[in-house]
């Protein structure tokens, strides 16, 4: 189903959550909002799914205004990021609570009812628990029961809030994966809630992101990585290193290499910031071509890849950078150690007027 | 690796005391229970037992008696479903709904406690007693409130007013709205939702409320004794009984009829211990 948000504003009290935002999500689109706690992502998927209304705006599900919808009748399979699974039910009478609830004429008969949660059970993996109840579950164990249910009414939309929120790295990274698997089987539209952009670019087929009410970049997730159009997307999306430069004639220059400024950018002399991913720093132990002298403090590595934190010349901060173990050995690169950096890549803001 | 177990076993946990601290605590404590608990407790059957058993079931059986025994049974069979009603529905304003006022019905849902019985039951002579502000009307009406059964029964559902409320607005919060917006969302209506899923959820701190309600409505004194007019066979409660009794030094009988009310609060603990003994994983499961 098509979703589409026009529009919305949403004030509690005296703040705003919400400030004119406006989306759309194709049919069986798998949409993360990601952003910063406070930034209203969770408030957005609740007005979607009715259980928040907002000041202004409306949502649409098929050209259809749903405003007016109550949550019961917009039929959305909403996850919450702590389950909210019925305690005093088993697993089975959890997944069946939306075929009970229903008035007696569109009712399943009980077989019935016990055939699709069995199916269901069967779908999130969780056949063989249909007799336990929530608190004899891990964490994983509830949320795919609660995906489960969410999916018994046969939703036209799922929204699910932090779904991974609660669980710990392991767990999270296997029930991702299955998600995904999940979604690509039932192309469902899909939209959840995140704060982790891990999550967010591993999953999503588009990242939304958010912050302090607004939509900041909207792009796959190669997109909003590569092309942050924002200091703040910036800054939110991966590590990355950021530098304060003076921009002349709309360039800067980092460390002996000039950079061209992206936007709101006019001749003369301006305060920029550049943006700088650790991958995208090179380190030479020689002085080869156009570099910057710099000195390794630490040495670190995680997996393929190896960190080093410099301290370069001119920088009043220290600069990470990552290179591939490979890399690595090759340079043998070890704290106290001189060496010479350039930057591969680098986005530079305008971040105001005047000489820096 | 067996070493260290050993060496692990002499070191005291951080949260226990030595022997004698923990010896001494607990004497204090079952010392306390003994003398302020279980001597009354003792005390009372035997006094009423003290002319035999015959002369115990002869004071209960008694007219009077049985009148008190019923209309104790009739306030309290009046006032604990309305208390579940008003309860019920203040605890899930208060707990699943902001709106203006809301400190202030908590605050007011307390004040039958912070009143004195007494006070409260003199609210009640001054509103729909004879000289009260009621009063003409209801005598014109030929209604009687006031040294009759609903001046009982109001005082009663007054001071027990906020027994079931008090057990469920702080476990109903902590529950949060989630669960209800989960049924909302799976396509129930407000009245499934309470009937399946908050009713369910709240249902050990309603039972609670219930039992405690209970044991209060059947042994409230204070208010009841100011509104009841004392008239024998006619608007005397239980613990009202027992005091005339007591008045016109018949021991035995005040004894006996005493010991009914107390055996109601032992078997109100009973049920209490058996439910959470019964019970106690899925009462720990509502309440995490």
């Amino acid at each position: 189903m098509e979703i589409e948000v026009r529009n919305i504003t949403k004030r509690f009290g005296g703040f705003t959550a919400l400030s004119d935002v406006s989306l759309s999500v194709a049919p069986g689109e798998f949409v993360a909002l990601l952003g910063p706690s406070g930034s209203g992502k969770t408030t957005l998927l609740r007005i979607i799914a009715g259980l928040d209304f907002p000041n202004q705006g409306a949502v649409f599900f098929d050209n259809e205004d749903a405003s007016a919808r109550h949550v019961r009748e917009r039929s959305v399979g909403f996850v919450f990021q702590h389950y909210a699974l019925f305690r005093h039910m088993t697993v089975f009478e959890n997944v069946a609570f939306g075929f009970r609830v229903k008035p007696r004429r569109a009712r399943p008969s009980k077989s019935e009812i016990a055939e699709r949660v069995g199916e269901l059970l069967e779908l999130v993996q969780m056949d063989g628990f249909a007799d336990r109840y929530p608190s004899q579950l891990s964490g994983g164990q509830r949320q795919r029961v609660a995906l489960a249910r969410a999916l018994a009414i046969e939703p036209r939309v799922l929204l699910l809030d932090e779904p991974f929120g609660a669980l710990d790295a392991k767990v999270r990274k296997e029930l991702r994966r299955w998600l995904r698997q999940l979604h690509n089987r039932m192309k469902l539209s899909t939209i959840f809630v995140t704060h982790d952009q891990e999550e967010a670019l591993e999953l999503a087929d588009r990242v939304v992101v958010m912050n302090r009410g607004t939509i900041e970049q909207t792009g796959t997730p190669d997109e909003v990585y590569d092309q942050p159009c924002s200091p703040f997307v910036y800054e939110f999306l991966g590590n990355v290193n950021r530098l304060s430069c003076t921009v002349r004639n709309c360039k800067a220059e980092i460390w002996a290499a000039n950079f061209e400024v992206a936007e709101n950018c006019a001749n003369g002399e301006m305060a920029g910031v550049a943006y700088v991913r650790p991958h995208d720093i090179e380190i030479f132990t020689g002085r080869d071509r156009l570099a910057q002298p710099a000195l390794v403090r630490h040495v670190s590595s995680s997996g393929a890849a190896a960190f080093i934190e410099l301290s370069v010349e001119g920088e009043p901060q220290p600069i990470e950078a990552e290179v591939s173990r490979e890399r690595q050995r090759e340079l043998n690169l070890h704290p106290g150690q001189a060496v010479f950096v350039a930057a591969r890549k680098a986005r530079v803001f305008v971040s105001r007027p005047g000489p820096a | 690796m067996t070493q260290e177990i050993a060496a692990t076993r002499n070191i005291h946990p951080a949260l226990s005391e030595s022997a004698p601290a923990r010896f001494i605590l607990s004497v204090t404590a079952l010392a306390f229970l003994a003398l302020f608990l279980l001597l009354p407790l003792t005390f009372l059957f035997t006094e009423a037992l003290r002319k035999g058993v015959g002369a115990y079931f002869a004071a209960i059986v008694e007219p009077d008696a049985v009148a008190a025994i019923r209309l104790t049974l009739l306030t309290a069979a009046i006032a604990v479903p309305v208390n579940v009603v008003f309860g019920l529905a203040a605890s899930w304003a208060i707990a699943k709904f902001e709106f203006k006022g809301k400190s202030l019905l908590t605050t007011f849902i307390d004040l039958p406690f912070s009143v004195s019985p007494v006070i409260s039951g003199l609210v009640y002579v001054l509103l729909f007693g004879a000289q009260g502000f009621f009063g003409p009307w209801l005598q014109a009406h030929h209604v009687a409130i006031i040294f009759a059964v609903p001046g009982i029964v109001l005082a009663t559902v007054f001071v027990t007013l906020p027994f079931v409320a008090r057990e469920l607005i702080p476990l109903m919060q902590e529950q949060g709205t989630e669960d209800e917006e989960a049924a909302l969302s799976l396509g129930a209506s407000g009245w499934q939702t309470f009937w399946r899923v908050t009713l369910p959820n709240a249902k050990w701190g309603l039972l609670y409320g219930v039992l405690l309600c209970n044991a209060r409505a059947m042994g409230e004194f204070g208010a009841v004794s100011v509104v009841s007019g004392h008239i024998r066979g006619v608007t005397n409660t239980m613990p009202l009984h027992v005091e005339i009794l007591y008045n016109e030094y018949n021991f035995v009988a005040a004894f006996a009829v005493a010991s009914l009310l107390a055996l109601l609060a032992l078997v109100t603990l009973a049920a209490k211990a058996m439910l959470e003994w019964h019970y106690g994983a899925e009462i720990a499961a509502t309440r995490h």
